[in-house]
């Protein structure tokens, strides 16, 4: 899959660069509107991550341009400083797939662009397989074997987050956004997320051990596969 | 006291000096006048007389060395010749004065001339009075007169003048309650002039609105700061925690140092929430956001309930909602919701364990009114009086608060006309009382 990054910040674009790069994507930068420009009408991409405030004009106009060009499947994500709701459902409206504020974790995005992916694809494996657990992210369900595990709203984003993002240590701050959202008054030091993950470890290991899903000190969560 | 006492005053205290200081040179001429007259006359008397002399009606008189006075019919003059001792040189200047005399059971004020003179080897003193009680009475009738007019004037001139001078200042009690009473805001002042032909009122107007203009500029100036700042910080800010997320991937780390990363990468998102807070204040403050939305107070508060589920279970809180009335108000549902969810997460956040939360609502004068109390740790009145500064924060075990939830608060309540009071005791819960005014 290739990816588009529109940003005109160098050392922004290089990091989500390197990140992207982990995980198999093909990236190529574009670092003014004109660039970005010249690059969209000729090429295709899978993926465009765009920012708005470049330095000759702004992102919104290019999506909009970028919208009116027919039989285009690329989705495009915002990636801007501008981070209020009226600007998120602004971007969302001239055609944007999701919107993400600066500063993001690196790991929301992929999780974005992986749930872009699905929708975009109608993905037949739409199940997820890990020792022994189903997860269904269409139908937002967790089965082992025949039986159906019953989590609640939040337990299925912790685990599906978590599961996406597997090998990795999770932040407790980085599972509370994706979870709640942003709070603006985040207490990442609350232990409200523990009691979740506490109670989703409880669920899932009435069916087979879950030493898997590992707490990591005092930082967070893991899911070693 | 009032300007228009003031002036009011000194237009009848100076009328007042008018009418008195006319009315005393009116009186003094009056006398002067009459007495000249009178002094005239008595000369023109005397010299007659001093001829008649040898006439045989004075002379016997003056020959048995006997007083010869003579009054006419009314009192009205009267004549006195008296024998007195013998001088050679005789003074017989003439000397005139007031003076008031019993003539027949009736006093009477004369103007009287005496003199001396010699006549026949004697020396007599001669008095011609001329009464001046008309001249009295006219003087009394005038004081009268006087002190009535006076008077009047006052009254007249007091009352003229309070209202003239209301008229007049009118204009300028509209600028004051227009233009500085009534301005919560610089950024909503009423630039429209107030109606007045008076041209220092159209001045001290216009000098207002000219400073009002440079305020709103600067203040404006000012907010635009906080909100470029805010922004362009972010970006660096996101630059620093891609960067420490990649080298987490990368490399491999020692237990500590991944631990200083995760560490950092919470100092940032604390940096981004400081930020993100700041900027929403100040785009609220900034009129940046429509109101456009029908809200339910009841649905926001039902849904905030919802989201709040885990933490009111994590610290074993209940949310009991009593509230009775359906009430929608033209707002920024976004806002709103902000709004109350800080609210309520603060009487999570400072409330005690096994504590509870009641949400009720009532109709005061017409207002809907809603109120959020707690079971909590509560403030004193040097907390409250704080409350709702920006960077404010109260001694919790919450670490991770940076006391903006209630500036928010604050900038969101006031955006949408809605009056906010906390009543609390320390250590007695808090409830806040929001008022929505129509």
């Amino acid at each position: 899959m290739n990816v588009l990054i529109v940003e005109d910040e160098k050392s922004l674009a290089l990091e989500i660069d390197q990140f992207l790069s982990r995980e198999g994507f093909t990236v190529e930068h574009a670092r003014s509107r004109k660039s970005a420009e010249e690059k969209i009408f000729v090429n295709n991409y899978d993926f465009i991550l765009l920012d708005l405030g470049l330095p000759d004009g702004d992102g919104f106009d290019l999506l909009k341009a970028f919208k009116k060009l027919t039989e285009r499947q690329d989705a495009v994500i915002v990636l801007t400083a501008r981070g209020a709701v009226d600007d998120r459902i602004h971007g969302l409206e001239a055609g944007a797939d999701d919107y993400l504020p600066k500063p993001f974790s690196l790991n929301e995005l992929l999780a974005r662009m992986h749930a872009i992916t699905r929708r975009k694809h109608k993905l037949e494996s739409n199940d997820i397989n890990i020792k022994g657990f189903r997860i269904n992210i269409q139908n937002r369900t967790v089965h082992h074997g025949e039986e159906r595990i019953n989590l609640t709203k939040k337990e299925f984003e912790i685990f599906n987050y978590l599961v996406l993002n597997k090998n990795r240590v999770i932040s407790r701050t980085n599972l509370t956004e994706h979870v709640w959202g942003d709070v603006l008054e985040i207490n990442s030091d609350s232990n409200f997320v523990d009691v979740h993950v506490k109670n989703l470890r409880k669920k899932l290991s009435q069916f087979s051990p879950v030493d898997w899903f590992e707490t990591v000190r005092s930082i967070g969560y893991r899911i070693n596969i | 006291m009032k300007l228009q006492v003031k002036l009011a005053l000194y237009n009848t205290l100076t009328k007042l000096a008018v009418v008195l200081f006319t009315a005393i040179i009116t009186l003094l001429a009056i006398e002067r006048i009459s007495v000249n007259h009178i002094e005239e006359r008595l000369e023109k008397s005397h010299q007659q007389l001093i001829k008649n002399l040898s006439s045989t009606e004075i002379n016997t008189f003056l020959v048995n060395q006997r007083i010869y006075t003579d009054y006419n019919i009314l009192n009205q003059e009267y004549v006195l010749i008296k024998p007195v001792d013998y001088m050679q040189e005789v003074d017989d200047s003439l000397t005139y004065r007031t003076a008031s005399r019993l003539v027949a059971n009736t006093r009477e004020t004369y103007r009287i001339l005496s003199t001396r003179f010699n006549f026949k080897g004697h020396t007599y003193l001669l008095e011609i009075g001329e009464s001046i009680e008309s001249i009295q009475e006219l003087k009394s009738i005038i004081k009268q007169f006087t002190l009535i007019v006076l008077m009047a004037a006052l009254a007249l001139t007091l009352v003229s003048d309070l209202i003239f001078t209301k008229y007049l200042l009118a204009p300028f009690y509209k600028i004051i309650d227009r233009k500085l009473i009534r301005v919560n805001d610089p950024m909503n002042f009423d630039y429209k002039k107030v109606d007045t032909t008076t041209q220092d009122f159209k001045l001290l107007d216009d000098s207002i609105s000219l400073m009002m203009r440079k305020i709103t500029a600067m203040f404006v100036l000012e907010k635009q700061f906080i909100a470029n700042v805010s922004h362009e910080l972010l970006t660096p800010i996101s630059i620093i925690s891609t960067r420490l997320e990649n080298v987490m991937l990368q490399e491999e780390m020692s237990e500590g140092g991944e631990n200083k990363i995760f560490a950092s990468l919470k100092t940032l998102n604390r940096l981004k929430a400081i930020i993100n807070s700041l900027l929403l204040i100040s785009k609220v403050e900034n009129n940046q956001f429509d109101k456009n939305d029908q809200v339910s107070i009841g649905e926001v508060i039902d849904e905030i309930s919802e989201e709040l589920e885990d933490r009111l279970e994590a610290r074993n809180i209940t949310l009991y909602n009593r509230m009775i009335y359906r009430h929608f108000m033209q707002a920024n549902r976004a806002l709103i919701h902000t709004l109350l969810f800080n609210i309520i997460n603060n009487a999570i956040k400072y409330n005690l364990p096994k504590g509870n939360i009641v949400i009720s609502d009532d109709l005061v004068n017409h207002n809907y009114t809603l109120q959020i109390a707690d079971t909590g740790v509560g403030m004193d009145a040097a907390e409250i009086e704080k409350a709702f500064n920006r960077f404010e924060k109260l001694e919790t075990e919450e670490p991770e608060s940076f006391g903006l939830g209630l500036a928010i608060v604050k900038s969101i309540a006031a955006f949408h006309n809605i009056d906010i009071s906390i009543k609390s005791d320390k250590g007695r819960g808090t409830t806040f009382l929001l008022t929505f005014n129509r």
